[in-house]
């Protein structure tokens, strides 16, 4: 290997590459099948909640590995599992759905009652879930994980009781995944599962949960190296050149031959253990297993797991099935049995192989011995699946045929037929330490001898040997064999490692432990007492006192008759409890003989007699015939004998002496007797022994189907318990869920609570007969309601609102499941609510009541009144309102806008405010503008506005900033109104004011005027006083006429009766006006009054009016001349003094005479007739709108 | 001070006075004559212009006002004569038409000296 591709630098390469990669994309990627990355399968059972929490603590949210979490769920249980795992990780946690692909940076979980699988990286959810004791919702997904992933799989087992996940462990490990297990002092674990799935042997690693996210990123790493370059041809080569060297390393080693292995099989495996050391380099692992035996071990069980299977080795099995099951059931019948150990069966499918094989030969014979197949294996776990007989996907060469015929298929695989599986006990069980199975027709022992040292190897063959029946098979692996015990076995098949044992001279220590053949009929005659006549019954009777004493002894020797008569003579009851045991009360001398024929009879079923046998009874010896007749009644017990007792008569003690006395041949024969005697009581004894050697035997075989019946029911318990566990599991589950729910719940209460308190909306709750359930502190400001008010009808309770139609409003809501909402209001405080009646939805959606708030809007309902007027106000406001963004974007444009402006608002908005204001040249509306966004309120500016149409209008304009909450400056309200009315106005005061100016001084200069004029013809201060005076009220009063008539006109009759009323002499009338009251300009009037005034004054000194009988005739009319209307007027006096015209004109007469003339461009004269002064004013009257 | 004594200056300055108010009108009349001039009066516009175009006038007394007209045309003519003319008036100044903002004002009510003055710096040659 160059040092280019050293795949340790490549790895690091690709690990910084891994980590560098942005970790900017949140959302869950779809998993890319050709960059490894790994989906990690966790399960896990009662306190997985706890572990969940823990592991996600820890993993990072985003690692690029999709998790799919199997928990055992109560299937009548919906799950908050995902609600509660959402709340520990950043990543999206869902429950899986049918057809979801797996993504990574994402948590699947199983929901309730499925099975989950997952094919191609999309999950597959089967619904309902299996029954509960066929459950194992991990196993099930951690297999099809594995088959799907291969490498990239990763299966945790986390805390759980029972053993769901091993199986998939296995499987796991079988594809080169990682398997991780929860250590078990970690948390709160229960540790079952965990234990079960580290007891496998295949758990990579038992950590601590909070470790292995960081495990997990680490054989991701790993995982993305050995893409890199892991199925390149380079690695292949190199691994298979090498495979050599480590097959050799191990059969050195361990003597162990792995050359014929799957090359390829061998390569994933090496691979395997290289990654879990993390060595890159498969010199440096070569290295490593030369230096430590310890990893040639670990390789060796590495390369051995899994590889139990149906039919393995099918060859060898056609041959145990073609040739030597046909001889082990040759000859047997139904009655006989069969005994098969299967001693390191793991799951089982050695076992179930055989018993198929079994099942269907005896099928062929038609025959049904009894079958028992033991199969061992020191691992418990194994020894479940097995006894359950339950295969996701059965391997080995099953038949589809066998398949269909030997198992039943179920929702998530196969398990084995009943009918296959009663033929199986399956136990837990050394095969070195503990006792052996016994009287075996066959022993399967496959791949295990090659774990055990050759001594150890000696002595398990050694064992096989004595569990063997003569004759019976062995049945090995195919790299194992019996090569020290050659002497013991045969071989039968040497190439698949078939033996038969040899009935060496070893075996005769191990005896042959067949039950004893059945008794052979019995020979004697029945002893039939049929009497049929009378005299028949007569001489019975008679014969009886010379028939010999019996009993009736049964198998056990109980006494079931006694004969009538001497029998009582040979009985002797021993001290004790009463029985009828024949030894029991039998005399003690007649026992031992008793005992022997009876024995020697069993044995052989022929009678017995003894003959002259002494005993001594009530102090004589007699000799007595001991008889032993087997007897058989029909319908009882086949093993009865007759026990009797033939009295010879007495024996004189004589005989001993006599004895001596006798001849010696005598003597030696009495001997021989003796001596044969004692022989027969030896043999007696050798049997008796016998018998209770046999006894035990039958005693152990009781035991053996005691024991078998024990753990047949121990399976079942075994199963009853699995289920518990799995009940007790999933109730676990369901607790921890409803305790956390119940937290949250509780939770959820107090944020309620405070939510409702501090939210200030009086709520209260009714039922539907209207009570009180449960109501806010903010309720009292409505409602008096206290604390034990609950329960109590919302109609006792007295409410401050102005609305009483709540209970009927109540009925409406509950019975349309509508909501109401109101506008309601407390009449002392004029506070305002906003009264919603809802009903009241329980979880189940049923209405239960209502719920009432109450929403004080005091304070909106103003605020919205205002705010109503606002958009009112800015529409038909006349100034133009234009809001503008801190970028002089117009943001609105209202019509006065557009009226002044003369741009519509669609044109305006959006624009920059430029273009209104850019074209003015004295740029002082940019500068208000300016000056507003710095937050400075200038005043206002006006400018000349030039409309599109071209029509020029004078404008104010202002400007300030609007602000926001934090009084930063968000945009400009501008305001700007026509002034050209106010121009006017300005004007037309200006004019006013100039008027006024004028009129006012030409009053005054007027008033000069007199003044002056008076003054020049006055002869004293007091004469001046009078005269000027007098004048002065004149002129005031034509102004009061004009005042009257605001400066238009005064009546010409009007200024006349001014003027003469001061001279009017109280109730008589000196003067006469004719004509009508003709509307005089104020000039005209002024001069005309001025002029009646002098005229009056005159007449008054010298005239008509300085005598009682004077009278005045004051006439005018209006007419039409050339030139327009002339007012002509006449002013005669008549009765007063002979008028003579003065020598000198005085002021008066000169300002009637010129003044009026010039004034007005008329005529005027002044005639002093002797009659009286006669005056005539002729004056143009101007035109309406003619200047006056 | 009266119609005889005036006669007595024949020889004098002719002023015309145009003034629509005739108490004002005969008043300012009695001041110039008293000052030695004499006087021919218009109390309208149409008049006043007559008078200022063919009478032999040496200054002019002009009130701006004339019952609402103003006596502008008149000092137009009279300008155009070379002759001297103040305006008298009530109003500011101010309010001139622009080509007479030089011209003098006797403000209303004015003293006699006060039209002496006026007269007076308006007949003087280099005025």
């Amino acid at each position: 290997m160059s040092d280019a591709s050293d795949p340790r630098q490549q790895g690091e390469t690709n690990g910084q590459m891994a980590k560098a990669e942005p970790p900017d994309a949140p959302v869950p990627r779809a998993l890319d099948l050709a960059q490894p990355t790994p989906i990690v399968g966790i399960g896990a059972s009662a306190g997985g909640l706890d572990a969940f929490k823990a592991f996600f603590a820890t993993m990072p949210s985003q690692s690029g590995i999709g998790f799919v979490l199997v928990q055992h769920l109560d299937p009548s249980h919906k799950s908050i599992l995902t609600e509660l795992v959402g709340r520990q990780t950043q990543m999206p946690v869902m429950e899986a759905e049918d057809g979801m692909p797996v993504a990574a940076d994402r948590v699947h979980i199983i929901p309730p009652d499925s099975t989950l699988t997952i094919v191609k990286g999309i999950l597959h959810v089967d619904r309902p879930a299996p029954p509960r004791q066929r459950r194992f919702p991990i196993d099930t997904f951690f297999q099809s994980l594995a088959e799907d992933q291969e490498a990239n799989a990763a299966a945790i087992v986390l805390s759980g009781i029972g053993s769901d996940g091993t199986l998939g462990i296995r499987t796991i490990k079988e594809h080169g995944g990682l398997t991780l297990a929860q250590s078990e002092h970690d948390q709160l674990a229960m540790t079952g599962m965990p234990q079960s799935a580290a007891a496998t042997g295949l758990i990579d690693s038992v950590m601590r949960v909070e470790d292995m996210p960081a495990r997990l990123l680490e054989y991701q790493r790993h995982l993305i190296a050995a893409a890199s370059h892991g199925d390149s041809y380079e690695t292949r080569q190199v691994t298979a050149q090498q495979i050599a060297a480590i097959a050799s390393l191990l059969r050195s080693g361990l003597g162990h031959d792995f050359a014929n292995y799957n090359e390829n099989t061998l390569a994933r495996r090496i691979l395997r253990r290289m990654q879990l050391l993390r060595i890159d380099n498969v010199q440096h692992y070569i290295r490593q297993l030369r230096n430590e035996p310890l990893e040639r071990n670990l390789l060796f069980q590495e390369l051995l797991i899994n590889v139990t299977e149906f039919f393995r080795d099918p060859a060898a099995f056609e041959v145990l099935e073609t040739e030597m099951l046909p001889t082990l059931l040759a000859g047997k019948t139904d009655a006989d049995q069969i005994r098969v150990w299967v001693p390191g069966c793991a799951t089982g499918e050695e076992v179930y192989s055989i018993a198929i094989l079994l099942k269907e030969e005896m099928d062929r014979h038609a025959i049904s011995p009894r079958v028992q197949i033991f199969g061992t294996d020191i691992d418990e776990s194994a020894v479940a699946v097995a006894r359950a007989g339950r295969y996701i996907e059965p391997k080995g060469a099953l038949s589809a045929e066998r398949l269909a015929r030997w198992f039943e298929a179920e929702v998530d695989g196969y398990r084995v037929v009943r009918q296959i599986r009663e033929m199986c006990v399956f136990s837990t069980h050394s095969v070195v330490r503990d006792p052996p199975f016994s009287k075996l027709d066959l022993v399967s022992c496959r791949n295990l001898l090659i774990y055990l040292n050759p001594d150890l190897q000696e002595r398990v063959i050694r064992m096989f040997h004595y569990a063997l029946h003569p004759g019976g098979i062995l049945f090995l692996g195919p790299s194992e064999g019996v090569t020290r015990g050659a002497h013991l076995f045969e071989p039968l098949d040497a190439k698949h490692r078939l033996f038969r044992r040899r009935d060496t001279a070893i075996a005769t220590h191990f005896p042959d432990f067949r039950s004893p053949e059945g008794l052979p009929p019995a020979t004697s005659p029945q002893p039939a007492v049929r009497l049929t006549d009378r005299i028949e019954k007569v001489a019975h009777a008679a014969l009886e006192k010379h028939s010999p004493a019996y009993v009736v002894v049964n198998r056990q020797h109980d006494v079931i008759r006694f004969s009538g008569g001497e029998i009582g003579r040979y009985l002797e009851p021993s001290a004790g409890p009463a029985t009828l045991g024949l030894f029991a009360i039998l005399r003690r001398s007649l026992r031992q003989t008793v005992r022997a024929a009876l024995e020697q009879v069993a044995a052989n079923r022929q009678a017995v007699l003894r003959h002259r046998v002494r005993i001594k009874i009530g102090g004589a010896t007699r000799a007595i015939n001991v008889i032993v007749e087997p007897i058989t009644v029909e319908g009882s017990d086949p093993n009865l004998n007759v026990v009797a007792f033939q009295d010879l008569g007495t024996v004189a003690e004589s005989v001993r002496v006599r004895n001596a006395a006798e001849p010696r041949d005598a003597i030696a024969r009495e001997l021989e007797e003796e001596l044969s005697r004692t022989k027969e009581q030896l043999q007696t004894a050798l049997d008796t022994a016998q018998s209770a050697i046999d006894e035990t035997r039958s005693n152990t075989e009781e035991y053996q189907t005691v024991n078998e019946e024990l753990q047949s029911s121990n399976e079942e318990l075994e199963t009853a318990k699995e289920e518990m566990q799995s009940i007790n599991e999933e109730l676990q589950t369901v607790n921890s869920e409803l305790s956390s729910k119940n937290d949250q719940l509780m939770r959820l209460n107090s944020d309620m609570q405070n939510l409702l308190e501090s939210t200030q909306i009086a709520t209260i709750f009714l039922d539907n007969q209207l009570r009180i359930k449960r109501f806010t502190p903010a309720i009292a400001s409505i409602f008096n309601l206290r604390e034990g008010d609950v329960d109590r009808p919302i109609a006792d309770i007295a409410s401050r609102l102005n609305y009483h139609d709540l209970q009927t409003d109540v009925q409406t809501v509950l019975q349309e499941l509508s909501v109401i909402e109101r506008e309601v209001w407390i009449a002392d405080t004029g506070t305002t609510f906003i009264m919603r009646i809802r009903p009241y939805h329980t979880v189940g959606g049923v209405a239960d009541g209502v719920v009432i708030t109450f929403v004080d809007i005091t304070a909106l309902r103003r605020t919205e009144e205002a705010l109503k007027e606002h958009p009112a106000i800015v529409e038909f406001a006349q100034d133009a309102l234009v809001s503008i963004s801190r970028d002089g974007t117009v943001r609105s444009w209202n019509p006065g806008a557009e009226r002044l402006f003369g741009y519509p608002a669609q044109y305006a908005v959006r624009r920059q405010i430029g273009f209104l204001i850019a074209s003015d040249a004295t740029r002082q509306p940019a500068a208000l503008l300016a000056a507003a966004l710095r937050g400075d309120v200038t005043g206002s500016v006006e400018i000349l506005h030039k409309r599109p149409n071209g029509v020029e209008v004078p404008v104010e304009m202002t400007a300030m900033p609007i602000r926001d909450a934090n009084a930063a400056i968000v945009a400009i309200a501008m305001t700007a109104r026509d002034i050209s009315e106010r121009k006017r106005a300005e004007a037309h005061s200006t004019l006013l004011l100039n008027e006024l100016s004028h009129r006012v001084k030409n009053v005054l200069a007027s008033v000069q005027s007199l003044a002056m004029e008076t003054l020049r013809v006055a002869p004293t201060l007091e004469a001046f006083k009078e005269v000027f005076m007098a004048r002065l009220r004149a002129l005031s009063r034509t102004h009061d006429l004009l005042v009257d008539r605001e400066w238009r006109d005064a009546g010409l009759r009007d200024v006349l009766e001014a003027e003469l009323a001061p001279y009017q002499s109280p109730g008589k009338t000196n003067w006469t006006a004719t004509g009508e009251n003709l509307r005089l300009t104020p000039k005209m009037a002024l001069a005309i009054g001025m002029a009646f005034h002098e005229l009056a004054t005159n007449a008054v000194k010298f005239g008509a009016l300085s005598v009682p009988s004077g009278h005045i005739v004051i006439a005018w009319s209006e007419q039409q001349g050339d030139d327009g209307h002339r007012l002509h007027l006449t002013w005669v006096e008549r009765g007063g003094p002979t008028v003579t015209e003065p020598a000198q004109k005085g002021f008066g007469s000169r300002m009637i005479a010129e003044g009026l003339a010039y004034e007005l461009d008329g005529d005027v004269q002044v005639d002093y007739h002797p009659e009286g002064v006669r005056c005539i004013i002729n004056v143009p009257i101007p035109a309406a709108g003619e200047p006056a | 001070m009266n119609a005889t004594q005036s006669t007595d200056t024949s020889p004098s300055l002719c002023v015309l006075v145009v003034e629509d108010e005739m108490l004002v009108a005969m008043m300012l009349e009695g001041m110039l004559r008293d000052l030695g001039y004499r006087v021919i009066k218009a109390a309208r516009v149409a008049k006043a212009i007559g008078l200022a175009t063919s009478e032999a006038i040496d200054a002019a007394i002009l009130d701006v006002n004339l019952a609402g007209e103003t006596s502008y045309q008149v000092a137009d003519v009279l300008r155009l004569r070379g002759i001297p003319f103040v305006f008298a008036s009530g109003y500011d100044p101010g309010s001139l038409r622009a080509d007479f903002r030089n011209v003098a004002v006797l403000r209303k009510p004015y003293m006699p000296h006060d039209v002496r003055q006026v007269v007076a710096d308006a007949l003087r040659p280099c005025g």
